[in-house]
Formats: C-alpha cells, sequence, structure tokens
C-alpha cells in the first residue's frame, strides 16, 4: 500500500462462482467472490475451513476437478485475458509463467521420485528458453536466495531428504523460478513450527518488498494476516463477507464474522480460562444457510438476515461489507 | 531467511553423492533378504549362460552317432539293444562321460548344448512376451486412470472382457490357427497377458494422479503428456518391475507347457521342447526330460524369490 502505483491492478476477480455438481447435490464452494490484486500487494484471504478459500485460488488457475467442478459465473481477469474462458493451452502458459500457486501440503507437492534438482530444472525448462546450465545456475541462486546453503548439494536430493522448513522453500524457489508476477500460496504456514512460520513469513514480506510480487496470501490465521497482508477479504460460505486494508480490518472490523474472527485471538495481556471461539459450526457448503449464510451463527442477527442475502456495501473507498447492519 | 549451520546440518541427509542414492536404498533393502539375492545370482548366471554358453557349446543339433543317449557324468544306466544278427537281446553298461557332461538325447544330441541354447530362448520368451504385455498395461493403465469418465470404463470394461478369456486355450487357438512359431508364441502371450498389470497400475496411479505433486505439476503449468511420463510412470516404476519379474515365469511356464502338449515351435530348442521330446524316452533316457525340467523348476523359483524380495524391498511399509 505504500508503494506509489496503487492501482496498478494485476489480477481482477468479479463475482466468481465455482460449483461442484455432484451425487448428493450441489456444492457452491465459491459463490460470488471479487476482490483485485495490485502490484506489490499482499492481499489476504482469510476464513475458517470449507469457506472457499482454497477453491477460489484453484479457480484463478482453474485447477479444481472439472467435472465435478465448473465455474458457472464470474471472470477472473490477468492481462486483459479472462482466465476462465481462455483456451487450456494459454492457461498453462500462464500457470507457473505468470501467475504461480503453492499448494497447501508441502509435505506432498514434491514427487518423490524425482530429485530437487530436477523439480525445479524442469520447471523452467518448460517455460523459458533455457538450457539445463543455465537453468541449473538459476536453481542454484534462487535456493540461496530462499536461505538454503549448500544448494548444489540440495539439488541432488530427493524430497525425503528434506526438512518441512526446507519443502517449502524449495516450493517457493520452484514457483518463483519462472519469475511469475502473481504468487498465490494456500496456508504457508499451516503444519510447520513456529520458527519456520517466522522464517516463511519473512521471506514473503522480502519477495513482496525486493520483487514487486504480488502475493494472495491464504490462511485462516489472522495474527499471520496483521504480520504480513495489506488488504484482507474475509471469506464465509463461499462469499467474500469483508474487504479492507488490514489496519481498518484489526481496528474497525465490520462484519460479525469478522469481528467473531478477531475475538477468537488470544490476548496476550489478558489471561482466560479459554479461548473464545464462534458458536456453531462453519456451513456445509452443499447446504448453505438461506439469505445470509453466517445468520444461524451471527449474535447481531435481524429479522431480515434469514430472508435476504446482503448486499454489498462500499463503507469507504477501500472498505467493502455484505452485512444487513450497513445497508 | 537465516538457519544456523547447525540446523542445516541436521536438515542434510546422512548421504551424499549423486542421483543413485535411491537405487543404493533399494539394493541394500533387497539384499538383505537372502533368498531374493540367490534368486538374483541365479538369474544373472543363466542369462550369461544364456548369453555366452553357446559360444562354448557344441552345435545342440549335432548328433553324436556313437554315444546315444548317454547318461550324465557319474550315472551307469544298463542298455539293452536287440541284435538281429543273433536273434538276442545285448545288455550293456554305458557310464557318463566328460565329453558329453550331461548325456545325449536319442538321437545322439548333446544336452548341456541343448539346455544351454533352451536357456537363450526361454529366457527371450520370458523377457519378450513379458515386455510387451507390461508395456501394453502401463499404457492402458496410466491412460484409464489419468484420462478418467467414459475412456475409464471402455478400458476397463475391455481388461474385463480379455480377462475372462481362459488364456491357455486362447494360446492354443492362436497357435492352431497361426501355426507353431515361436514368434506368435510370444506375440500371444505379450497380447493377452497385460490385464493384471494394466489393473494394478491403474489403481495405482488413481491414487497418485490425486497426490499434491500432480496438482503442484499442473499449477506450474504442466501438461498432460509431461505429468504422465514425469509424474505418474516414474511413480509406478517400482510396481511394475515387481510385476515383470513375477509374472516372467509364468510366461515361461506358459511356453513349457504349450511345447509339452505339442504345440510349440519344433524349430526352437526351447525347455518345453527338450521336456516334450524327453517324455518318451523316460524309461530309457530319464536324463532328457529331468534336465531342462530341472532347470525350469529352478529358473521359476529365482524368479518368484527376486521378485517377492523386491516387492518387499520397495514396500515402504515392511520393514526388511
Amino acid at each position: 500500500m505504500e508503494t506509489g502505483n496503487i492501482d496498478a491492478i494485476v489480477l481482477r476477480v468479479n463475482e466468481l462462482r465455482t460449483y461442484f455438481f455432484t451425487r448428493r447435490g450441489v456444492i457452491k464452494a465459491v459463490d460470488g467472490v471479487s476482490f483485485e490484486l495490485r502490484r506489490g500487494e499482499c492481499l489476504c484471504l482469510v476464513g475458517e475451513s470449507g469457506c472457499g478459500k482454497t477453491v477460489t485460488a484453484l479457480s484463478i488457475l482453474r485447477l479444481f476437478d472439472s467435472p465435478p467442478g465448473r465455474i458457472v459465473g464470474g471472470t477472473v481477469c490477468y492481462n486483459s485475458t479472462d482466465l476462465t474462458t481462455c483456451s487450456p493451452q494459454q492457461l498453462r502458459r500462464i500457470r507457473g509463467k505468470e501467475i504461480a500457486l503453492i499448494l497447501q501440503e508441502a509435505q506432498s507437492a514434491l514427487n518423490p521420485v524425482l530429485t530437487i534438482g530436477d523439480q525445479i530444472i524442469e520447471q523452467m525448462r518448460l517455460h523459458l528458453p533455457m538450457d539445463t546450465n543455465e537453468a541449473r545456475a538459476k536453481a542454484v541462486r534462487l535456493l540461496r536466495e530462499m536461505g538454503i546453503p549448500s544448494a548444489e548439494d540440495v539439488l541432488g536430493y530427493y524430497p525425503h531428504q528434506l526438512s518441512g522448513g526446507m519443502k517449502q522453500r524449495v516450493l517457493v524457489a520452484i514457483s518463483l523460478s519462472c519469475d511469475p508476477r502473481v504468487l498465490i500460496a494456500d496456508e504457508p504456514t499451516t503444519a510447520v513450527d513456529v520458527t519456520i512460520k517466522a522464517q516463511i513469513l519473512d521471506m514473503f514480506r522480502e519477495l513482496k518488498e525486493k520483487r514487486q510480487m504480488s502475493i494472495i496470501f491464504i490462511t485462516h490465521d489472522l495474527g499471520v494476516v496483521a504480520e504480513i497482508g495489506d488488504r484482507a477479504v474475509i471469506m464465509y460460505g463461499g462469499k467474500d463477507v469483508e474487504t479492507a486494508p488490514i489496519p481498518d480490518i484489526i481496528n474497525f472490523p465490520k462484519h460479525p464474522y469478522t469481528m467473531g474472527l478477531l475475538e477468537c485471538l488470544p490476548d496476550v495481556a489478558k489471561e482466560v480460562e479459554r479461548l473464545n471461539s464462534i458458536p456453531g459450526m462453519p456451513p456445509d457448503p452443499s447446504y448453505l444457510p438461506s439469505g445470509c449464510a453466517f445468520h444461524p451463527r451471527c449474535p447481531r442477527a435481524l429479522d431480515i438476515c434469514p430472508r435476504q442475502e446482503p448486499p454489498l456495501v462500499q463503507l469507504s473507498k477501500e472498505h467493502k461489507v455484505r452485512c444487513h447492519l450497513y445497508g | 531467511m537465516t538457519e544456523t549451520p547447525k540446523a542445516i546440518a541436521k536438515d542434510r541427509a546422512p548421504l551424499s553423492g549423486g542421483g543413485l542414492r535411491l537405487i543404493g536404498y533399494y539394493w541394500r533393502r533387497l539384499t538383505r533378504n537372502r533368498l531374493a539375492v540367490f534368486g538374483l545370482a541365479f538369474i544373472i548366471f543363466l542369462a550369461l549362460v544364456a548369453i555366452i554358453g553357446p559360444f562354448f557349446t557344441p552345435d545342440p543339433t549335432e548328433v553324436d552317432f556313437e554315444a546315444k543317449n548317454l547318461p550324465p557324468v557319474g550315472f551307469t544306466i544298463t542298455h539293452s539293444t536287440y541284435d538281429i544278427k543273433t536273434d538276442q537281446f545285448i545288455t550293456t553298461r554305458v557310464s557318463g562321460n566328460w565329453k558329453h557332461p550331461l548325456g545325449t538325447d536319442r538321437k545322439g544330441r548333446d544336452m548341456l548344448a541343448m539346455i544351454v541354447s533352451g536357456a537363450r530362448v526361454s529366457l527371450q520368451v520370458g523377457l519378450l512376451a513379458t515386455g510387451i504385455a507390461i508395456i501394453i498395461g502401463t499404457i492402458i493403465g496410466v491412460m484409464s486412470a489419468y484420462l478418467g469418465g467414459w475412456v475409464d470404463n471402455a478400458l476397463m470394461r475391455f481388461t474385463d472382457v480379455m480377462m475372462t478369456f481362459p488364456f491357455f486355450l486362447l494360446l492354443v487357438l492362436i497357435v492352431f490357427i497361426f501355426g507353431p512359431s515361436l514368434a506368435f508364441i510370444v506375440l500371444a502371450i505379450g497380447l493377452t497377458g497385460w490385464t493384471g498389470t494394466a489393473r494394478m497400475v491403474r489403481s495405482e496411479s488413481l491414487s497418485l494422479r490425486t497426490r499434491e505433486f500432480v496438482m503442484a505439476a499442473k499449477a506450474l503449468g504442466a501438461g498432460d503428456g509431461w505429468v504422465v511420463f514425469r509424474h505418474l510412470i516414474p511413480n509406478v516404476i517400482s510396481l511394475i518391475i515387481v510385476i515383470a519379474t513375477l509374472s516372467i515365469p509364468g510366461v515361461i511356464l506358459a511356453e513349457a507347457a504349450l511345447s509339452f502338449i505339442g504345440l510349440g515351435d519344433p524349430t526352437v530348442p526351447s525347455w518345453g521342447i527338450i521336456l516334450e521330446e524327453g517324455q518318451h524316452s523316460l524309461t530309457t533316457a530319464w536324463w532328457v526330460a529331468v534336465e531342462p525340467g530341472i532347470m525350469l523348476f529352478l529358473t521359476v523359483l529365482a524368479f518368484n524369490f527376486l521378485g517377492d524380495g523386491l516387492r518387499d524391498a520397495f514396500d515402504p511399509k515392511s520393514s526388511v
């Protein structure tokens, strides 16, 4: 946000809807999500499990299984290309080269039978006109940048010989190998210990600042969001319920769900018996509550909430919320 | 971004070196199994015999008129021959000698030479037919799993139909129609023997397909062909090696069985052919049938031991 070209929008997601048509019914995993990603910013997608964060990320690159999944509405604009309708060939050139995605499970996102070197080098040769030696040199440089010493040795390692943190770095190195403009990271700090979490966050901050990389950071941890995010999209039941810059989200949350999430955060200053949680369960995406999906759990639900979907309310230039309280 | 050298040292694997480490790991696991080592040793020995043996043994078609039905070294048998001049049976005692270490058959052909050239034929049949079956099975299995949907359905139903054919009767029919040529026998075994492979490769690929690294490869712009050849097939290679090793003896036995019932290629001395000829002279020259039989027995056993050993070595759940 501090950067000069605030308005350089790299990726615009507009009213994206991804449904899964299963035998048990239609699962509306993503049901109308809009946001734009600006150059050099870190946009966080936040929400509980099953709220559509990961499917949103997969939908941007059309990576979900199809069938049963299908994008039933909306657009994803990158460089005036609509990724929801472009040809598979076009999409393949964009995947990895322009928009790179780091999947949730670092532990299994590397092929167990190929060496690290094979996996980085082949990724580059897939997209860039490079010979193996150039690619190798770049791979070593990238691994060093990611804070992996003796990078030459690591190239000859198999994934099982690396620790979780190292694998996460290798994955980031692979993702960065073709110098993409957008990096989507799906819960990169889940399932790693605190030390490694801090290192990974540092790494992302550095990417953003040094390379002017635009990052979509998917997490359920508002603490992480506060540390590295510029703006956040709070998701619930497949919808973006609140979009705002991080300071606004933390200090002036508008949606009751956002407030609930913030109350769940432990406070160092206070001593409590047990941590707060939002009552109830996240909704089943195949059976979303009517009206506002959050109303069964909402402490401030109105009569209208179960009956009508809340409209998107523009509170300020940067702050949007879907809630009847502000309608 | 900073990590102390100590922490890194812990991250580093105990081994250093090239990309052969994975093979080295499996090799160590395999060699802990004594039977598998015996199997492998016997197969290597057999392969050497098959490749270089024929240069040291006489021509297996060469006939020694002086020594028909000669027993192997160390054995003595009594021959009774009918002498037409005296109208009497003459009994002679014949002992094996080092000119024909494994004896000769009733035409006077050297058994050692025949066994050696039979090894060549049987191994060729085993490897070629298994190769054909494995390639077809892998292609069908991977395609079925990866493409899914109606392709999967069509290919798997085709596999089911192929499986319902009585395999051996089919072989007999093919030989009956096209004549007893070894090339046809190999082709027939290969073209019918892929069904099990296809199913196993499919089920393995189905689970691989949903693994994160396949998705990761796609997320980074890999096409279908790339995913299949770089990510799926290398991960099923261990399975394929095991299937191949375990199906070679079956193929060798199938060829021997065909030959034994008289449907083998009579121009090529496979072990099955020798065995079939030997059964007619079991009373006068038992070794002609027993020797190829022992070889078949040992070969099949060796491949099975090796296959079992490989399966255990590749299985991450077994603690060898």
